[in-house]
């Protein structure tokens, strides 16, 4: 630890760490400084002049901008002075000749730091009789996103947003002087995985988005802290609500997780709750028709299948549960039946993944202090995004990059090394010798690591990730962060014994082993490698029941279907998230209709069945969850409410997996999942129903040129199926590869196992040149 | 890809001479002006791919310095100063004389695509206000009367390369100071004559 400098700031001693910003080290001994610009994630930059003060120099006192200046021992600081007082008006006075102060119809106003300083460090009249600037009002800078260019004051936030933190700068600073203005390129639009972010940190109302725009005013908002259950990240998120309606998520800063970023799938895919395709009441299946039903008359008649206790039970389990539905679960498979019980996860990925003796696990903060990450796992930035931000960020403080895997593609710009398909074959074997490897030896070989490794591919053989983790294990002092990307898939681990994939469940589940079958919010038939065995296997047994939200192509097959109140803000229960740091969920909202928390389901079947339970509240569930920790440090409810731990309690714990490797050598495809699906709830939210969309492909070089494409389109036959797809070249693939979202429709009733025919198809503008 | 083969040579040639691609961006953006006499966004597409940042940047810096034109110019690029040292020496009476001859408001082209004219800041010319730059060569010391009959001479004999010695000897007047070496190259569009960027020319 460095010596601390100590300075003087308005008469009182303060302490800061050396080579902090002066705004910052006043901040933590708290003393505020207004400011626009500054931003405690973001380089600073001295844009916006607020935040200047008075210090004291050989020359006297000087203005200097806070934000810009470093604390120096024995330095005197003034920031409330008449001379400051007065920049600041002067500031702020000049910040408001453009700004057209349409607050009355501005989503901002309530909420926004212009309005808010103004009142606080404002002159209070201005002299400035002339036109204000002009634009026209609000553009689409993408399909979310709007910038209403009159409002902004240049402070040039979701400029550095975009090239420092996301790495996607498609906005920018056009024309000089007074007729600066932030912008995209012409046809260029802001097409970034993380433009929320820039709504959220704008100091002003010049970015808005689609889906909050004119829903409500702040101070009409309820809010509550709660954690995204999007991906195995496990953000940090604020809910807000007016009238009972979820409106908007914003990112909380977990220094830990997220630092105030989120993906705008996260941000976004809220919607569904306010959709009215919603599923309210229970529907149960007579004679292939849906019937509304009581929800007691579910219990009673589901109670008559399992009151003997002999039933088998089986759970195919969806990683949007909560802790406490997944303990729920457990209490109910233990109690009904058989001894060693198996929970299968809608995976079709799933692992045994390291979690071995010799495995050191790692956390996300362990990207930032080691020499080196390493990764080879599914794209981190279309599966964790906010993963992929933190990589990024280790990478922007010097941390070293090496990348495997085409998979990967997404992280080689900012890769000091990546090992495309020369290394990486088409099964997702690495077929070079590791430790030949040139940068290997200098970047990795007894060096810190940090290594983020997963399956990349259904079809992946598990062995594969295993040697490369072998080789660093022994070449270097590395820890290993497992990339399962799915929600709250690492709660499931923390909470069940014996998990397995949906691999297995193909293998495993007939009728013989199955009288009762539970799907909990998953859509394997959907949106699955396995979709067409899962239909056939679910189609053959006697009781389905599926709890979800909504009505989809697996739950539509089960007899029972039982509406569930949603993870985001209808319920309460803890995440895990992907370092085992365990967090709160919170509820904000009331969830429409009969709709009920999977563990409410679950226990009041069992009081109706009359099977004793002592787990039948939310806090039993929560304490048996966490029964093997020690009490002080688990992370149940009253722990987890202590301020000091809103940002969670890590419990590591290597999880039992037993899934089999389902490796085929001769798979030739790459199946993966894009950030934006067509999932249902996808769907149903309006915001980001569009964005996945497209049914589209990738493909290599080597398969344009032998199928002879063309067009931009082809066609994806295989026996009666035929789905007409546009394609993209991706020139890091090796051979024959092909790249297929499973999240998008149809694509995913392939066999992917056996051949699949293309052609090119002809497409009619094509031919149609004027 | 809009640019042919000899200009995306000569535009590596030059991404060659710095450390970082990025850093010529400047000098590309003076070859793109000097291919169309002004930045499209066609050559910005260009660029950005060549330096490997997003056309949107490149938009950003065009944008930000006056000397990169946003639509295109005519052939010469008529700039007189109006800053302090010309002023008083009469370079309002200079500008207005160069508008009443091309007809051109500031930041004006003419129909034919003759004369852009535009009054700008100081061009370093103190010595010899006021001065005036024709494609970036400048020309010391003009008279209203001299600043058109240069314009004229341009209008009639329209010159492939003007060459700021050239243009001195024959419509200029005092001169800050001798430069004392002889030049016979000019600039050959409305981008600055560089020897590397082979916007400039020797006049036989």
């Amino acid at each position: 630890m460095s010596e601390k400098v100590n300075l003087n700031v308005n008469g009182i001693e303060i302490e800061s760490d050396p080579n902090k910003l002066l705004i910052e080290a006043c901040e933590e001994s708290g003393i505020h400084i207004p400011r626009f610009c500054w931003h405690k994630r973001l380089d600073p930059v001295g844009m916006c002049r607020m935040c200047l003060v008075e210090v004291e120099t050989p020359r006297g006192k000087m203005l200097v901008p806070s934000c810009t200046t470093e604390v120096s021992d024995e330095m005197v600081v003034d920031t409330e002075s008449d001379v400051v007082k007065k920049a600041q008006e002067g500031v702020l006075e000049f910040l408001l000749i453009n700004h057209p102060l349409d607050c009355p119809i501005c989503d901002k106003a309530g909420e926004c730091p212009l309005q808010d300083q103004t009142m606080a460090y404002g002159p209070g009249e201005s002299r400035f009789v002339e036109e204000k600037r002009h634009f026209e009002k609000p553009i689409n800078i993408s399909e979310i996103i709007l910038l209403d260019r009159e409002r902004c004051i240049l402070c040039a936030r979701c400029t550095r947003f975009s090239d420092e933190i996301s790495g996607d700068p498609l906005i920018e600073f056009i024309q000089r002087g007074n007729k600066t203005e932030v912008n995209t390129f012409p046809n260029e639009p802001f097409k970034s995985y993380f433009s929320g972010n820039t709504v959220q940190i704008c100091p002003v109302g010049a970015l808005t988005s689609t889906s909050y725009r004119f829903k409500a005013r702040p101070w009409d908002l309820k809010s509550t802290r709660s954690t995204c259950n999007g991906c195995s990240m496990g953000c940090s998120i604020e809910l807000n609500s007016s009238q009972n309606k979820m409106l908007r998520i914003l990112g909380v800063d977990n220094d830990a997780v997220n630092q105030g970023w989120l993906c705008d799938k996260g941000r976004y895919n809220f919607e569904y709750l306010n959709s009215n395709s919603r599923l309210k009441t229970p529907l149960k299946k007579i004679d292939n028709e849906s019937v509304e039903i009581e929800i007691q008359d579910v219990y009673s008649e589901l109670a008559e299948v399992i009151k003997d206790r002999q039933t088998k039970v089986n759970f195919l389990l969806g990683s949007n549960l909560t802790n406490e539905d997944y303990v729920a679960f457990r209490e109910f498979s233990e109690i009904i039946s058989q001894s060693e019980k198996s929970f299968y996860l809608n995976d079709d990925k799933l692992h045994p993944g390291l979690f071995g003796e010799n495995v050191d696990l790692a956390k996300v903060d362990d990207l930032n202090s080691s020499d080196a990450i390493v990764v080879w796992a599914e794209d981190l930035k279309e599966k964790i995004p906010v993963l992929y931000l933190r990589i990024r960020q280790a990478v922007k403080n010097g941390v070293k990059l090496v990348v495997f895997g085409h998979t990967n593609e997404t992280l080689s710009d900012i890769a000091d090394v990546f090992y495309g398909k020369e290394t990486v074959s088409e099964n997702f074997e690495i077929v070079k010798d590791i430790s030949k490897l040139k940068e290997i030896k200098d970047l990795v070989i007894g060096k810190n690591i940090t290594a983020i490794l997963g399956k990349s591919t259904p079809h992946q053989s598990d062995t594969s990730v295993t040697k490369l983790f072998e080789f660093l294990n022994s070449n270097s002092n590395s820890k290993v962060l497992n990339a399962y990307s799915k929600g709250n898939t690492y709660g499931a681990f923390q909470t069940l014994e014996n998990v397995k994939g949906l691999n297995d469940f193909v293998n495993d589940i007939s009728e013989e082993n199955t009288d009762l079958l539970f799907i909990v919010g998953a859509d394997p038939v959907g949106r699955s490698v396995y979709s067409n065995q899962i239909k056939s296997i679910i189609e053959g047994l006697d009781t389905v029941v599926a709890l979800d939200n909504f009505n989809h192509e697996t739950s539509e097959l089960a007899n029972f279907l039982i509406p569930m109140s949603s993870t985001l803000g209808e319920k309460e229960g803890t995440f895990t998230n992907i370092e085992f740091r365990t967090s709160r969920i919170d509820k904000l909202v009331p969830s429409p209709g009969q709709t009920v928390s999977d563990w409410e389901f679950i226990t009041s079947l069992m009081n109706f069945a009359g099977l004793t339970v002592e787990t039948n509240s939310l806090e039993s569930l929560n304490k048996k969850a966490y029964e093997n920790l020690d009490s002080s440090l688990s992370p149940v409810f009253d722990n987890l409410d202590k301020p000091s731990n809103l940002d969670g309690m890590v419990n590591v714990s290597k999880p039992k997996i037993s899934s089999s490797d389902n490796n085929s050598n001769e798979a030739k495809f790459f199946i993966g999942e894009k950030l934006y699906g067509d999932s249902t709830t996808e769907r149903h939210s309006d915001s980001i129903s569009l964005l996945g969309s497209k049914k589209y492909i990738e493909v290599s070089e080597g398969v344009v040129e032998k199928y002879n494409l063309t067009s931009g389109k082809c066609t994806l036959i295989q026996d009666e199926l035929e789905v007409t797809v546009s394609y993209e070249v991706n020139k890091s693939f090796p051979n024959d590869l092909i790249y297929i979202p499973t999240n998008r429709r149809e694509l995913n009733k392939f066999d992917f196992s056996r051949e699949i025919i293309i052609t090119p198809s002809q497409v009619k503008e094509a031919l149609n040149v004027n | 890809m809009s640019w042919d083969d000899k200009l995306l040579k000569q535009a590596k040639k030059i991404i060659k001479l710095y450390p970082q691609k990025r850093s010529a961006l400047g000098p590309l953006l003076h070859l793109a002006q000097s291919k169309d006499g002004y930045i499209s966004d066609d050559s910005i597409s260009v660029i950005s791919e060549l330096v490997g940042i997003t056309e949107v940047q490149v938009k950003s810096v065009s944008t930000f310095y006056s000397m990169y034109k946003q639509e295109p110019t005519g052939k010469y690029l008529l700039s007189v100063c109006k800053s302090i040292s010309c002023e008083i020496n009469n370079s309002s009476e200079v500008i207005n004389k160069v508008q009443e001859f091309t007809g051109l408001n500031n930041n004006e082209t003419d129909e034919e695509e003759l004369f852009t004219f535009e009054a700008v800041e100081c061009i370093g010319a103190c010595g010899g206000a006021p001065a005036l730059q024709v494609n970036y060569e400048t020309v010391e010391g003009v008279t209203p009367e001299n600043a058109i009959n240069l314009c004229k001479w341009l209008k009639e004999i329209k010159p492939d390369v003007v060459v700021a010695d050239e243009m001195q000897e024959n419509f200029g007047g005092i001169k800050s100071f001798d430069w004392a070496i002889q030049d016979n190259s000019g600039a050959t569009s409305t981008a600055p004559g560089f020897q590397t960027l082979k916007t400039t020319k020797v006049k036989k």
